[in-house]
This record gives structure tokens, sequence and C-alpha cells, in this order.
């Protein structure tokens, strides 16, 4: 899960030697258009190829009830093309269009009508919607955006939407930059939702595959919607089944018209590249995007309370738990603390979760920790997860990871240990460079989430400050039951047989 | 200083490059005039020289191959070792799996398991050691500044694995909680019995582990597979990153040397019974779960990687469902009908036992029948007429000019020289699959197709909720249903 490998990388991201740090911040050019948008780059000449992150500070925080998963549903739009790319003749495509969204919002309205709704005028609509539909589809040129570049050599062309960021990314030959420029400044500034209401059906496979059919799916769903009861954190970034149904293609083009200006993008590119070359190309494109106004803040705040908060979530299927303490966003001087917490507990086979419950008492299969889950910008959860292992139970689990923390707040964590991380973190920085893709990943996700790269390496230089006695007082401060929420997945009492027959 | 060396020795390699594609932005972005139209943009050619690796035969047969590359303080030291679990007995199915994970955690002649945990977490370096169907691999991954230390432990970790008894219980007891999780993974399920349809459920290439073969294995039996298949003249080394290759071959002499060869025997792989063969229908299978959403698979057997006719299939298998966004069924199946998010087709040649093609796709339990009908239907298409110019254009093109990414760095170019020699296929193969592309016509892909693709007698497996079906799916062939033995 790319939001997974985002919160890694904030403890992972460092490096070797204040030289390497010298050399590689040297390496990183910034350069602001004057519309806003945000370019970094790197040369990087060991193969004729280049890397592209395109990353929005938009994402499923931007959502609230009843338009939850329009930013992951736009961002499939995002590949459908342009007014240019993706269709025969705009022109003639746009009243078709509109006709087809008057016919999907009259269905929406009479279905809102619940058992008084007309069946037989609904019935008519959805036929005059097939057919309309079916118009709309005379003028797509299928998949014409990805042909042109795939036929150019494009590889991993895709996105991701989390609940901060939404990334678009592929890499390329690097001669074809301008090609690459051309296409992505047109679908920043030109997007237009075509085969709307079909994608809709694709996220609700997506939705089925990720979430309704998975056990773990539906645990974090239940996690997540049970820690946070105000912030938009509790919301699922792939929407619920019934906002999607009812999400109106007007209201994902206020979205995208909101979130999606060249001021809220940060653009990533590393790879066999001339600096100069590049930052002319971009202000030759991406550069023409007229500004939009900000975007408005995030206002809710999650209410400060007290009490732990439990949720069962029934499915047949084998135990798993998720426990989570409440803890600050980025920025917060206890953010490095608890990286060092996360890599203590659970990086390797020597951490302290993986050791005593893993190894030495074998309660469980697997474990992990992870800080700012479900996002990273805002106040979030510090997370551990847990499969136990029969005849071992989540209660187990749960006690055995109590006294782990207990541990945290009694005994002062050893230099050798601390010692143990920073290496890591050092050695991770270096590897990170193999990857033109994960180096601008990097960088993107640091720009985007902090509002500055160097983040990267300034994260380490906090961590290695980290004492003994702060991460006893974060420990004390916020592993506390009344700071808690706890979910678990059991079977339900009445097991449904597997197969039936 | 390092880095300097390295990027010169860099461009080095990609000289032709350099030479043969100026970086066409460069022109363009020197005038403030608008690009065009990206449809009609054209570009040079990339072409790509690969850098020479050197292969050494150590004294006592361990191949070697070596690869430096000066851009970063990194050493990796990767192996293929000639083993896999179609080798291990059919009453202990998980043996060579478990030998893998044992001979990384429990410990050498030298040090404990435990020890050897914390020597290389406090390098930060990794080792992993796995043992997968058909062969094994193992790699470190380590500071150069500590190659030394890893380099031994990797050694003895391959030569003389202690596996302690603790660690042999602990790797046993996962393995079984791993066994009772099966059901909750629908994708996995569907994974192991198509196989086992493919294959049969009794064959190496389709038998899966159970709580019986597991529970039968014992720290003996782990200790006489290592030493059955563990030797330097099974082993195929491949080392990449920042070393000189006298002082590597030096080290590695130090390493492995003494280590004296052994005669392998590998067991014969019995004979797939013909599946899909001539004669063979359709069958319809049905795995039923209580599910939203059916797991849908449709294949059959199929040819080698050294059958003169994968490079044609492989480029069938780009068109029908391998490119994402851009192939039929992606197009057809989840664009323009909405009935999957995930949905494609795959080519994966066989080495020891035959390939398989296959397509695949999740969909909805009301939509089963009309993904699965529309799937056929795609199949079928590529037997019936030719794909279109533009078609074969786009998956040639694509292919041809995404080509650089295979050698986008040293790790991947050894590899695969160490993969193809590890199944004795020619080192030039990849060249040779690029020229076989670049002279494919529309004719030859509607021979291949109608040679090696069988939509009348393939394999269909659906795991989910059968009541949920609009249709029954008789209508495809004779339904089987199928359950899940517990602890199997």
């Amino acid at each position: 899960m790319a939001q997974r490998l985002l919160i890694v990388m904030i403890g992972l991201v460092l490096l070797a030697s204040p030289a390497t740090a010298a050399t590689l911040e040297e390496r990183v050019v910034q350069h602001r258009l004057a519309n806003g948008l945000t370019l970094l780059l790197m040369e990087r000449h060991q193969a004729p190829i280049v890397a592209v992150n395109l990353t929005y500070k938009v994402g499923g925080v931007h959502e609230h009830n009843g338009i939850t998963g329009v930013a992951h549903l736009y961002e499939h739009m995002a590949f459908k093309g342009s007014r240019t790319i993706g269709v025969t003749d705009a022109e003639k495509e746009k009243p078709v269009l509109e006709e087809l969204d008057r016919l999907a919002e009259a269905i929406t309205a009479e279905k809102a009508r619940g058992a008084a709704a007309d069946r037989t005028r609904l019935a008519a609509l959805r036929k005059q919607f097939a057919e309309t539909e079916a118009k709309a589809d005379g003028f797509v040129v299928p998949a014409e955006l990805a042909t042109l570049y795939q036929r150019q050599g494009g590889v991993g062309l895709n996105a991701t939407t989390g609940k901060d960021l939404t990334r678009y990314f592929l890499s390329f030959p690097s001669n074809r930059l301008p090609l690459w420029a051309a296409v992505e400044s047109d679908r920043m500034a030109n997007g237009v939702l075509r085969e709307f209401y079909k994608e809709k059906n694709v996220v609700l496979e997506e939705r089925r595959q990720r979430t309704d059919n998975s056990p773990s799916g539906r645990l974090h769903e239940a996690f997540a919607a049970a820690a946070f009861q105000a912030h938009p954190y509790g919301l699922p970034v792939i929407g619920w089944p019934s906002d999607l149904d009812g999400l109106s293609k007007a209201r994902t083009e206020v979205f995208f018209q909101t979130y999606y200006g060249p001021a809220n993008a940060v653009l990533a590119i590393v790879g066999d590249i001339n600096q100069k070359d590049v930052i002319a190309l971009v202000e030759q494109t991406f550069g023409r995007i007229p500004a939009r106004p900000p975007s408005p803040p995030v206002l809710t705040t999650e209410p400060p309370y007290a009490g732990e908060r439990r949720v069962e979530v029934e499915y047949a299927a084998e135990p798993q738990i998720l426990i989570g303490f409440h803890k600050p966003g980025t920025g917060h001087p206890d953010d490095a603390v608890f990286d060092v917490i996360e890599s203590l507990l659970s990086d390797g086979r020597t951490s302290r979760l993986h050791k005593r419950l893993v190894q030495e008492k074998q309660l469980a299969t697997s474990i992990s920790a992870f800080s700012d889950y479900p996002g990273a910008q805002y106040p979030n959860l510090f997370v551990i997860g847990a499969t136990p292992r029969a005849p071992h139970t989540a209660a187990e689990i749960e006690q055995a990871v109590y006294e782990e923390l207990d541990r945290l707040k009694k005994e002062p964590v050893t230099p050798r240990e601390l010692e143990k991380i920073l290496n890591q973190i050092d050695a991770a920085q270096v590897r990170a460079l193999r990857s033109n893709s994960g180096m601008a990943s990097r960088l993107g996700y640091f720009q985007a989430i902090s509002g500055d790269w160097r983040e990267t390496f300034k994260q380490r230089d906090r961590i290695a400050m980290v004492s003994p006695e702060d991460i006893r007082r974060v420990a004390a401060q916020y592993f506390t039951k009344s700071n808690r929420v706890v979910a678990t997945l059991v079977r339900p009492d009445k097991q449904e047989s597997e197969s039936k027959p | 200083m390092n880095r300097v060396v390295a990027a010169l020795f860099a461009r080095a390699f990609f000289l032709a490059a350099l030479l043969t594609a100026p970086p066409a932005f460069a022109q363009t972005a020197a005038k403030p005039a608008p690009l065009g139209d990206p449809r009609t943009m054209t570009f040079d050619p990339v072409t790509i020289t690969v850098p020479e690796v050197e292969r050494v035969v150590l004294e006592n047969g361990m191949i070697v191959y070596l690869l430096p590359d000066r851009e970063l303080p990194l050493v990796t030291v990767s192996a293929m070792i000639r083993t896999g679990s179609i080798y291990e007995p059919a009453d202990k199915v998980g043996l060579a799996g478990l030998t893998g994970i044992v001979m990384r955690t429990g410990g050498t002649a030298r040090l404990t398991g435990d020890q050897v945990d914390e020597e290389l977490e406090f390098l930060a370096a990794n080792i992993s050691m796995g043992i997968g169907g058909e062969s094994g691999a193992a790699a470190l991954d380590i500071l150069k500044k500590d190659l030394p230390r890893g380099l031994a432990i990797f050694a003895d970790m391959l030569r003389a694995p202690a596996f302690e008894p603790a660690k042999v219980e602990q790797a046993k007891r996962q393995a079984l909680e791993a066994i009772r999780r099966r059901p909750d993974s629908p994708g996995g399920i569907t994974a192991r019995e198509f196989r086992k349809l493919l294959f049969g459920a009794d064959h190496p290439l389709g038998r899966e582990s159970t709580t019986d073969t597991v529970s039968r294995i014992t720290r003996d039996d782990l200790v006489a597979f290592h030493r059955q298949f563990f030797a330097p003249n099974a082993i195929i080394l491949g080392v990449t990153g920042d070393f000189e290759k006298p002082a590597m071959l030096d080290a590695l002499r130090k390493a492995f040397g003494d280590w004296q060869p052994q005669p392998v025997a590998l067991p014969a792989l019995p004979p797939v019974a013909a599946s899909a063969g001539p004669g063979a229908g359709r069958s319809v299978n049905i795995l039923r779960r209580d599910l939203s959403q059916t797991h849908l698979r449709i294949g059959h057997l199929s040819v080698k990687e050294d059958d003169p006719d994968y490079f044609a299939l492989a480029l069938l298998d780009d068109i029908l469902g391998g490119n994402s966004f851009t192939s039929r069924l992606f197009r057809d199946v989840r664009s323009r009908q909405g009935l999957a998010y995930s949905v494609g087709s795959r080519i994966a040649p066989g080495n020891a036992g035959p390939g398989v093609f296959m397509l695949h796709a999740l969909t909805k339990g009301p939509s089963t029948y009309q993904a699965l009908s529309s799937m056929l239907d795609h199949m079928e298409r590529l037997r019936q007429e030719p794909v279109s110019t533009e078609e074969l254009q786009l998956a040639k093109d694509a292919f041809l000019n995404s080509f650089v990414f295979s050698f986008a760095d040293s790790g991947l170019i050894v590899g695969r020289l160490m993969g193809l020699e590890y199944y004795g296929l020619p080192k030039d193969f990849l060249q040779r699959f690029r020229d076989s592309v670049v002279k494919l016509t529309k004719e030859d892909l509607l021979r291949v197709a109608r040679r090696h693709l069988h939509p009348d007698r393939v394999i269909i497996l659906a795991v989910g909720k059968d009541g949920d079906f609009e249709k029954p799916l008789s209508n495809f062939g004779p339904i089987s249903v199928l359950t899940l033995k517990p602890g199997g």
C-alpha cells in the first residue's frame, strides 16, 4: 500500500553522512512557477530514462460524508483525457455529456424518494440514460492518454489516492519529456469527466476487492471510523458505496476546480535530464496554466476526548487486531520521537515487538507498528497491528503489547538500540538513490506534506537528537488507556458454513 | 571523487544512446513556441549499449557474474541455487520453503540465529534466503564498508546453516498458521486451486502444503534437503555495486573457495497430465465462497520459454490483457462495461514444466456470466481475425521503446544473465526477443493464436457465490463444484 510506504519513509529517509548529505542536497534544484507550481529536479545519468511524480495536495481528508470517494474517483477520471485527448470531437461531445448528467441527476432524485419513487419513471429514465451513454461512447477514443505514453516507452503509469495526497507517476526514456509535459499539463488544465458513470462501477469493484471481501480491509475501515468522529481521517478514501452511487458529476467537477490548481501541485523529476532545459519546458507548458484561488483549509479538528473506544468487526475469518493511540500530526516536536518508537518496536527481527511476541512468546505470526495512520498531515494515530497465532487470542496479544509499551515508560532505551536505528536510517537513504521513481516520490512527498523537500534530511537530524528520556516521556503521555482505540476482527457467533451444498 | 568516476563510467555504457538520442526537449525548449500535438510528436530512438558483464567459474564450479557500478557505496551479492519445491518429497510438501526460511533464521556454525540478526540489523545489512518452486535464491545487500563481515555471514549461511531446533519449530508453527489463514484470502485460494486444476493436485507444480505434510517435517529433513542441493557447483552468483573485480574475486574465493563440489542429482519431474490436450473440452469449476465478488480465471497450459512462438505469444498477451489501460480486456471489460477493477491476461512461459496462459478478472456476483463471456469472446477473436495494424504497432512500439528499462540498473542486467544460464537459455535471449518482435506481422500473430490459444478447451475457475450469478455457468461447459479441505 502506497500509504504505508510513505509512512515508513518519514522514518527512513535520511543520509549516510554529512558529506553525502551536502552532495545530495546540492543535487536537487527547486523552481517555483509564477502560478505556484513547485518543481523539484535531480539529475541522475545512469541510464537514458527519467521518472516523474506529480503530487497534488488533495485526498480523502478534503471530503465529508455525502462526497466520500470523490478524490479517488477523480484520480480515475484523470486517465480519461482532456478536451483534446481521448475524444473525437469535444464540441459535439459536450451537449451529450450534459444530457447524460441531467438524466443521472433525475435518477438520483427519483431514487431518493425511497418507497415513494415512481418506478415507471425510473425505468424510463434509465433507458434514456443507457441510450445517451451509448451516444457519448461514440465520441470516446479509448485509452488515448495511456496509448500516447505507452507508444513512447512509458512504463509504470499509475496513480494513488491517500488521505493527504493524490499522486500521478510514470517513467519513460528521457528524450520523451516534451510529450509528457504536453499531456500532463493538458490534463491539469483541461480534464474532462468522460465515462464518469461507468468508472463509478469500476471503483465499486475496487471497493469490493480491497474492503468488502477483505478481512483486513473491513477492520481498517471500522477502526478509522471509530478513531475519528469529527475529522475526515475517519472516512474511507475509496468512499461509502451509497456516496459513490449518488455522487454527481457537477460535484466532482467542483472538487477538481477547487483542489487541482497549480499551486497545489509538486512536480518531481529524477533521471537523465538537464535541469535548465526541463525548467524551460515546464515553464512553457505548465507555466501557461492560470493560477487558481487557494484551496480551503481543512477546518474540522478532532475534539479532545477521554475514554477508550473499542470496536468489533464480525467477519468469517481468523482474528486480527489494531491498537491505536491519538498523536499529533506533521511538524509537532514529538513526531520524530514516534518515528524512533516505531523503529524500536517493529523494524526488523530484532525489534522489540517482533522479538517478544513473534519469536519468544509466539503469540503472533506478524506484528507491526506504524506512525502517522491513516494520514500524516493532521493529528493522527500511532498504530500497532497484529495477527494472533492459534490458539492464542487477540486479547493475549493486546496484553503483551501493553507490557512492551509499559517498558518504554519505565526503562530507558539503550544507546545501542538508538544507534541501530540511525544506522538503518542512514543506509536507507543511500539505498533510496538506487531508484529514480523512489527518489522522485520522496522529494515530492516531503515537499507536499511539510512544504520543504529538505525535511528528508532534517528529519534525520531530529531523530538523532531523540533521547531515552524523550521516549519515556512520549510513551507515558500518549500510550494510555483513555487515549486508545482498539478494533478486533471476530467470527460471527453463528458461523455461516463456508460452502453451502 | 567516486561519484565523478561513476558518472563517467555510466556514460560509457550508454554512449550510443547519447550519440543517437540527443535530448529533443532541449531543442524544443529553446524556443518558447507551443509544443504542438502530442499525437504527432516524434523522437529519436533510444539505443542502448549493454555493459560487458564478466563471467568467472571458480575452481569448485561456482559461477560468478560481476558488474561493478560505483554510483553508491553499496554491494549486492545474489545467488541462484539449483533446487526448488518441485524436488521435495510428496509427503513433505513445504520442506523446501521451510529449509530456506530456517537457513536464514536458524544460525550458522559460528553464530546463533539471534546473533546473526543482531549483527546484520546493526550494520543495516539485509540477507534474504528463500526456496521457490523451481529455484532457490539468496541475496546480501550491504554497505561497502561492511562487505567482509557480511560476506562471511552470507557464506556461512549457504554452506553451514545450523538449523537451530527452536527456529525450526517456530518456522513450522508459522507455516501451520499460514495454512489456517488461507481461507481468508480469496485471491490466494483462487491462485492455488487454479494451479491444481492446471497441473494436477498431486503434481509438483500443482500441489500445496497441508497441515499433514508440514507437521511431518523434521529438523533432520531440513538438514538433509540442504545437504542434497547446496553445493558450490549448483550455485550461480551475481555481484554488483562498488567494488574492484580482482579484489572481489579474492574475497569470493576466500568465502567459498574451500567449499568442495559434489554431484547434485535433480529428481526427474513427472509429466503433466494433458489437461488441455486435444479432445479435452472446457471445464467449469466453481468454488463456493460467501463473497460479493467472483474471482475468475480462464486458462490452459502453454509453451516453454525456449519455444520459438513464445515471443509472438507474449505480444498477443500484451494486446489481449497484458498491457494496462490499452489492452482489449482493460478497455472493454473494465472501461467500456465497468465490470471489473482488476482484469487482464498473462503468459507465464514454462521452464521445468509447461507454461500457463491465462485470463483473470474480479467482478461482482451478478455480472460473473457477462464478464466470463466477454473474456472468452476476446480470446476467441484473436483466433478468428488478425489484430488491427494500430494494435500491433502500439504493442511493438510499447515493447521496443521501453526496452531500455531492461537495462535500468546493474542488478537487473546481472540478474537476467543468471536466470538465463540457470534455465539453459541463450545469453542473448533478450536481444533475440527484441529482434523477433520487430519482425512480427499480423499474420504471425494469427497463426500463433490459432496454434496456442484454445478457448474451446480452457479450464475455467470461478470462486464466489454462484447463487448471485445472473446466469448459470453451465453454458460454458460441464460444471464441477470444488471444496476447500480443512488444513489443505
